[in-house]
């Protein structure tokens, strides 16, 4: 009672047995670099030019930007060599924690992809409202269709459409020519054929190609199908005791912040906003933690053995222990 | 200083180069292998430089087997002798640097590096050394000429001035005018026996024998892979013992 | 940078291309020293020293001036990587990583060239300069010397490997620029892929006639210290 009411009176200044000083901020966290894998489609869109400084300047940071393809900025990261991951492809990273290797996961933002083709629309999908459909339409027609077939974010996306479609993407008018996005809309865009792409990189293409948006993703009421939501997350310490977790979170903090999820609205190619930030949502989506499907109550569920040790617990440890 | 062989033994994989050859050659003479070609005159010659150490024998450089020692002891040894190769054995640089060459490795690193980086002139000492042996060949004056401008007598020369020059107690020549004119063949002889009033011996292996009679003071017959007759030159030539030298030196080939 | 506008004028991309140039040079220059000052003993050695697997070893290394940069890169990668043996010197996606795996590519090409060129060297000019009282290795630098024409096409020859070669270095490397537009393992060549995959084929272009202008300048040097060493 002495030692509250004591307590109570005097506050300012230091009180005889507290701590002198705050703690001391560290000049750096870890050794000062941050190891950012992501995928090359992200990259070339500049966002993260836009937005990296400033987390640089924030937390005294080197930020080293690794762009490559999905799957091989997932391998890096699932071998330690990147602190954290930014990719979009969901499935995989729901693999990626399923496997222990990914902790933290983040919505960031998300945008969609297009079906585009040429102007004259030979196969004749203009408007249509499902993805597979105009897939099956391409394939009837035997349009020339350009895939990136690189596993992908973008390719792992045309694959799931082809499933939903009835047709196989089978035949010489179909074409996997293992390329990046840009590169992919300007061969399409030089042979005349369909393509399916994100709409971030075709509308900072628009100019230099002549495809048009035939079928619209769900950004402007198109199929569902066609999102495509950014994930962040860290690489797992456990597994990899050298990565910078804690400079790792700080990024996922900064990129899930409202001032940072502000800038992402806020930058635009070519005059149109690309990308839609999503970290808050109300009420919260805790499924963006965890790998999709993921139970709770399936987890907690206790083996038979972990009961009998605790009935044992019950019965022989006192209360008091 | 002489150089002695004793029961040399050479062999190249299952084939025997050398089988068996005795020879002794002194400073201050002229002694010349004859024999015909592929017998193993060159061979000879290289082993008496010290390439590689025989299947069985001895060479004793004044009575020091050469491959009894150590390596180092070797290198001093082998520097008492210069060989000079069959054609086409100078560098790709000047005729100075070509004719310093033997002189320049026997020097410390700093002054190699002077050489190599300022020219002859650069090296201390050495450029009279080089004037001198081109004197000897007659090629005064050619120190700034690219060797690979040369003619082949001129060439050749060259590579005697390079023997030369490093004052050798002996001096081994593998066919030294085979290919060459008679005038050049001249002065090359004329060269060898300024050698040897110097008190070099000079060993030639050669098939003229016409040059073992102008010059040589001993000649060796080299039939079958080993020495089959030795002794004064007059004797050997004119009178030899054996009847396959006989039959050689007539012009026949042997059986 | 501004997306869509990397090549442009101005300081930032001035920075930006001069850093390229930069990692470049660095990375395939020290690359080739380190192949050069291995490949000529090796090319000696292989050239005038009988020893058991002698054919074994030429074959090895002309068959590795072929082996494809994406898969030494791969290679590299995977001993590097945090997950692999080599691991714990934390080399992955550095440009040390990248010198590695150059050096590995470019060492084929120089041993082999340059064993091409000691090879011809006259045995009578070997010959000579032992039996002028040469050690071994006197012979052996005297003969770099008879060969230095051949040599230096080899060393250019490493060089021309190195630094057109993107496969390995992309992945070893990472193509990391830092945010303020200079370079850490982003070189011309990967410079050139990321030009590439978002279809910008003109900076593409530039960034290659840049190379080109690179390439030419060495050789240039080359062909000039030939000259000097000339008789």
């Amino acid at each position: 009672m002495v030692g509250i009411a004591g307590c109570t009176t005097g506050d300012e200044g230091a009180t005889d047995g507290m701590a002198e000083e705050p703690a001391q901020l560290t000049e750096t966290i870890g050794d000062g670099e941050l190891i950012l894998a992501t995928t090359t489609s992200t990259y070339d869109t500049g966002l993260l030019d836009a937005i990296v400084p400033t987390f640089e300047s924030a937390f005294g940071m080197t930020v080293k930007m690794l762009p490559q393809g999905t799957g091989a900025a997932i391998e890096t990261a699932r071998n330690g060599d990147a602190d954290v991951l930014l990719v979009h492809a969901r499935s995989r990273e729901d693999a990626f924690m399923q496997e222990g290797f990914g902790v933290n996961r983040r919505d960031m933002m998300f945008n969609d992809f297009v079906i585009v083709g040429p102007e004259a629309d030979p196969a004749g999908i203009a408007g249509d409202d499902s993805a597979a459909g105009a897939f099956d339409t391409i394939a009837a027609a035997e349009a020339t269709f350009v895939s990136r077939g690189d596993n992908s974010g973008t390719h792992t996306k045309e694959l799931v459409v082809w499933d939903q479609a009835t047709s196989a993407p089978a035949g010489r008018w179909y074409q996997e020519i293992g390329k990046g996005m840009g590169d992919t809309l300007a061969q399409a865009s030089q042979t005349g054929a369909y393509t399916i792409s994100d709409r971030g990189t075709y509308l900072s293409m628009q100019d230099e190609i002549d495809l048009e948006i035939l079928v619209e993703g769900p950004l402007r009421g198109g199929p569902l199908v066609l999102k495509n939501p950014y994930g962040v997350m860290a690489v797992n310490p456990a597994v990899h005791e050298q990565v910078n977790y804690q400079a790792a979170m700080a990024f996922i903090g900064f990129c899930t912040a409202p001032d940072t999820q502000a800038a992402i609205d806020a930058y635009t190619a070519n005059g149109s906003q690309l990308f839609f930030a999503n970290a808050w949502a109300e009420p919260v989506d805790f499924a963006q933690y965890v790998p999709m499907g993921y139970s709770a109550d399936a987890a907690a569920r206790l083996t038979a053995e972990d009961r009998e040790f605790l009935s044992w617990v019950d019965a022989k440890v006192p209360a008091d222990y | 200083m002489s150089i002695t062989i004793e029961g040399l033994r050479l062999t190249r994989g299952e084939a025997t180069v050398l089988d068996g050859v005795d020879l002794t050659v002194d400073a201050g003479a002229v002694t010349a292998i004859v024999g015909p070609s592929g017998v193993g005159k060159t061979t000879l010659l290289r082993a008496v430089a010290g390439f590689a150490p025989p299947a069985a024998g001895r060479i004793r450089y004044g009575g020091t087997d050469l491959w009894a020692v150590e390596e180092h002891e070797r290198l001093q040894l082998r520097r008492t002798v210069a060989m000079v190769p069959q054609d086409r054995s100078l560098f790709n640089t000047t005729v100075a640097r070509n004719v310093a060459y033997g002189l320049g490795v026997r020097d410390g690193p700093l002054e190699r590096l002077r050489m190599a980086v300022g020219g002859v002139q650069a090296a201390d000492g050495l450029a009279q050394q080089v004037t001198d042996a081109l004197a000897l060949v007659q090629l005064s004056g050619m120190g700034d000429r690219a060797a690979r401008t040369l003619s082949a007598g001129e060439a050749q020369r060259v590579a005697i001035a390079r023997a030369m020059a490093t004052d050798p107690a002996m001096l081994l020549m593998d066919e030294p005018t085979s290919n060459l004119d008679p005038q050049t063949t001249a002065v090359i002889e004329e060269a060898i026996m300024a050698a040897v009033r110097r008190g070099v011996g000079v060993v030639i292996a050669t098939h003229d024998i016409h040059q073992a009679g102008r010059i040589a003071d001993r000649v060796a017959v080299m039939i079958g892979e080993t020495i089959i007759e030795e002794g004064p030159a007059s004797a050997v030539l004119d009178d030899a013992a054996s009847p396959a030298a006989r039959r050689f030196l007539a012009g026949e080939l042997p059986l | 940078m501004d997306f869509g506008a990397v090549i442009g004028t101005g300081p930032e991309t001035t920075r930006y291309v001069t850093s390229i140039i930069l990692v470049s040079l660095q990375v395939s220059v020290t690359a080739v020293a380190i192949s050069t000052v291995m490949g000529i003993p090796l090319a000696l050695v292989t050239a005038f020293r009988r020893f058991p697997g002698r054919r074994l070893l030429t074959t090895v290394i002309t068959t590795g001036m072929g082996f494809p940069s994406v898969v030494v890169g791969l290679v590299v990668l995977l001993l590097l990587s945090a997950s692999g043996p080599l691991g714990t010197l934390q080399l992955a996606f550095t440009p040390r990583a990248m010198i590695i795996s150059q050096t590995i590519l470019a060492l084929p090409v120089i041993t082999a060239v340059s064993l091409s060129a000691v090879q011809a060297v006259d045995q009578a000019v070997r010959d000579a300069a032992f039996a002028v009282g040469a050690t071994r290795r006197d012979v052996a630098v005297r003969t770099i010397a008879e060969a230095r024409f051949g040599i230096i096409t080899a060393v250019l020859a490493g060089f021309g490997r190195a630094i057109s070669e993107v496969g390995s270095i992309l992945i070893v490397g990472g193509n990391i620029v830092f945010t303020d537009g200079t370079s850490y393992t982003r070189t011309l060549t990967t410079a050139i892929t990321v030009e590439a995959r978002q279809g910008r084929y003109e900076t593409g272009l530039i960034l290659g006639a840049v190379l080109l202008a690179v390439v030419l300048v060495i050789n240039a040097l080359g062909a000039w210290v030939s000259a000097r060493g000339g008789a």
